[in-house]
């Protein structure tokens, strides 16, 4: 999957929302139990390099466990 | 600007010293799962080593002031020293095979010029299945959707 840039303009946010609802209709397509949400995602995520996505997660990871405290 | 790494210098630099010295080991568990892309959160990086007596294994450790610290009454095994404090150490995965099985299931992400091995989605979510702690069971559906996309993203990319 392509890694997508930073968008700053209105009009490309939009086509990005629009082609993102489109794919993950195609993955509930083949894949009707699983979970939209989950599905959207993992597609927003896949459009990130793997570093960046652990980094996200470590980041969330920990707050949580701080927010727990 | 670059995006920043999750790894601290001195993290960075005891993952690339165990790659240079050859020492075996994965990256598994959610962390793994989330280089993959699966939307899960986590608070730390387990790390499968093949043999954790191995000399590669201290040799690494040593150069860069680390230790091994094996398990004692309340503490799992760890490593200690800086840039060790983020990696826990894994001595076994629930319901998969040997180190040397599952090191074939392994994807590769590219760490600077060296690439570090992680463990496929799909034995993840195998592993966690079959540890079924209260834990797992929260993030098995999320596992198994975030596997379902992968797939099919996969093989529309092959289609084109």
């Amino acid at each position: 999957m392509k890694q997508r840039a930073q968008i700053s303009n209105p009009a490309k946010a939009k086509g990005w929302a629009r082609r993102l609802t489109m794919r993950v209709g195609k993955v509930l397509a083949a894949h009707p139990q699983a979970d939209p949400d989950n599905v959207r995602h993992t597609l927003i995520l896949l459009e990130q390099p793997p570093l960046e996505r652990l980094q996200r997660s470590l980041i969330r990871g920990r707050a949580t466990a701080i927010l727990r405290k | 600007m670059a995006a920043p790494l999750p790894f601290s210098e001195s993290e960075l630099r005891l993952l690339h010293v165990l790659l240079k010295r050859k020492v075996r080991f994965m990256v598994v568990g959610l962390s793994a799962a989330t280089l993959q892309g699966a939307p899960v959160v986590t608070q730390d990086v387990d790390l499968w080593f093949e043999n954790l007596g191995e000399p590669r294994m201290s040799q690494a450790l040593q150069e860069i002031g680390a230790a091994y610290v094996p398990p004692s009454n309340f503490n799992p095994p760890m490593l200690a020293g800086t840039g060790a404090e983020l990696f826990d150490i894994v001595l076994r995965m629930d319901g998969l095979g040997t180190f040397a099985d599952e090191i074939k299931n392994c994807v590769e992400i590219s760490l600077g010029r060296q690439k570090l091995k992680v463990l496929s989605l799909e034995r993840i979510l195998a592993s966690k299945i079959a540890a079924n702690r209260a834990k797992d069971k929260l993030t098995i559906p999320v596992l198994r959707d975030a596997l379902a996309t992968t797939k099919t993203v996969k093989r529309r990319g092959k289609k084109k």
